[in-house]
């Protein structure tokens, strides 16, 4: 085999879809069993957002569902069959959008938890 | 007794488009797919294109599809198709010479990377208990005489045309070259050996490219199972990055 | 030597849907691609529409009233559905890579695709009534 690479990604694709199970979970629970009226109002999500714990499990699932995404994208659109320069710019590509989306994700906990009165606002001067 | 069988099979040549072409051959009803095959070439088209050679599924080189699955037609019953058109086309994922023949060289490359032999000591016990092979030898016979058998598989490629990830995409190691690097690494204790072995099978075209469509063991005719070694071989690749990371 | 190649031909991934053979392992294969597409869809669709929760209450609350309705709800069923189907077959294939339950992986996924079942049951009468 010609440019032999060992490979991280499906020992990562594997953890964070375990954790994904806990993380999802909880994310569902919360936002469409516990939560009244089947989904949560913006004075509802502040609230639910008051905890930092749920802050971190919150943010941990971003990261976590990003990075499971990009890997498992990647792996699809391998499977088309690429040439290795496509294969290059597919990786560089998912780094990219996975990198964006995790700082998308971020600015908009911070512009809710800045916008809401919560308890954990004075973090956000 | 006899029985009257319709074959369809895929023609196809270089340059040319593929076309199914029907044959009606008369077998004996013990007949198996590929005496049918043989029928056809004998009494139809002298053309057409197939390949065998033992007749008793050791060989490994008559494997085709039959009606979509990955078969060894010297050992597939006519009967069991019993008015059923019998469909057969060449294995996936290979180039095609013609008609029912393709091409294994790709195939037999991966397979040696590892070194694989076909032959492997005896087991030394049956159903649990312990057997002597050196019973019937005189003593001077049984000290020198190493028993050997035959390794499971017979390299027929039936694997290589049932798996999905091969499909996608021809960079990836394959079942049976996979199979073939767990068979080697449990015949040696050799640690310079097992870390080539295991190098080899740590690729991203390796065990990481497979996604566990459990297709190669489900069509495998001898009882490898490619994808047992292949999450065998993942387990122990995992184990051994653990280990290095925690002695730095 | 003249060959004929049909397996580099550009659209050799359709062959994953020939489904003649398709045994167990290949489903469970089969399910796991389609619901990872779906999910990632619904992820992408699910933050951009979070956009409206970062603009405030008075874009968030009234598109919170319209989704609340059964035609939306029952999108959320299936979003379950395709939330279970791909973590619990994910789990199956995750413990087989790492050497659990290699010989069960069969009985495996039909253990964890009647959870799956029940799960959603229980979800969808709960996001229902909830």
């Amino acid at each position: 085999m010609p440019n032999k690479k060992s490979s991280w990604g499906w020992f990562w694709q594997a953890v964070t879809g375990i954790l994904l199970i806990l993380l999802v979970g909880l994310h569902m629970v919360a936002h469409h069993f516990v939560a009244e009226g089947g989904l949560r109002d913006f004075k509802q999500v502040i609230e639910y957002l008051s905890n930092p714990v749920i802050i971190v499990a919150e943010l941990a699932f971003l990261i976590s569902v990003t990075v499971h995404a990009m890997l498992g994208m990647r792996s699809i659109l391998f499977d088309l069959g690429l040439s290795a320069r496509m294969e290059r710019f597919v990786t560089q590509a998912s780094i990219v959008v996975g990198g964006l989306t995790v700082l998308y994700g971020f600015w908009l906990t911070y512009t809710i938890l800045a916008q809401g009165s919560a308890p954990t606002a004075f973090l956000f001067p | 007794m006899s029985l009257n069988v319709t074959l369809k099979i895929l023609r196809s040549r270089p340059h040319q488009a593929q076309r199914y072409e029907t044959f009606n051959v008369n077998v004996p009803d013990a007949a198996n797919v590929l005496d049918a095959i043989e029928q056809a070439w004998a009494q139809h088209d002298r053309d057409l294109m197939f390949r065998h050679a033992c007749h008793h599924a050791s060989c490994g080189t008559c494997a085709v599809r039959i009606n979509g699955a990955e078969k060894l037609p010297c050992i597939a019953p006519v009967r069991e198709y019993i008015g059923l058109e019998i469909k057969i086309e060449p294995l996936k994922n290979f180039p095609i010479v013609g008609d029912l023949v393709v091409d294994v060289a790709s195939f037999f490359q991966k397979q040696e990377a590892s070194d694989f032999t076909i032959t492997r000591p005896t087991e030394n016990e049956l159903d649990g208990r312990p057997i002597a092979h050196t019973d019937g030898l005189d003593s001077e016979s049984a000290a020198i005489v190493p028993f050997n058998r035959f390794e499971n598989c017979i390299e027929c490629g039936i694997c290589l045309s049932a798996c999905p990830t091969m499909a996608a995409d021809h960079k990836f190691f394959g079942p049976a070259a996979l199979a073939a690097v767990k068979r080697q690494l449990d015949k040696t204790t050799d640690a310079n050996e097992r870390a080539k072995l295991l190098q080899l099978a740590d690729d991203e075209q390796g065990v990481w490219r497979c996604h566990s469509a459990w297709e190669c063991t489900e069509a495998c005719p001898q009882n490898v199972f490619p994808a047992e070694s292949i999450m065998a071989l993942r387990q122990e690749i995992t184990a051994q990055r653990f280990k290095n990371f925690f002695r730095r | 030597m003249n060959l004929y190649r049909p397996e580099l031909s550009r659209f050799r991934f359709l062959r994953w849907f020939d489904f003649r053979t398709w045994r167990l392992g290949m489903l469970a294969y089969i399910l796991n691609r389609v619901t990872a597409l779906g999910l990632v869809l619904y992820l992408y669709i699910h933050l951009v529409v979070l956009t409206m929760l970062a603009a405030g209450p008075k874009s968030w609350d009234p598109f919170v009233a319209i989704v609340r309705s059964p035609f939306f709800l029952a999108l959320d069923v299936i979003l379950l559905a395709g939330l279970l189907i791909h973590g619990l077959n994910g789990l199956r294939v995750a413990l087989t890579g790492f050497g659990c339950g290699v010989r069960a992986q069969k009985p495996l996924f039909v253990a964890l695709m009647l959870f799956a079942a029940i799960a959603l049951l229980i979800g969808a009468i709960k996001i229902f009534t909830g």
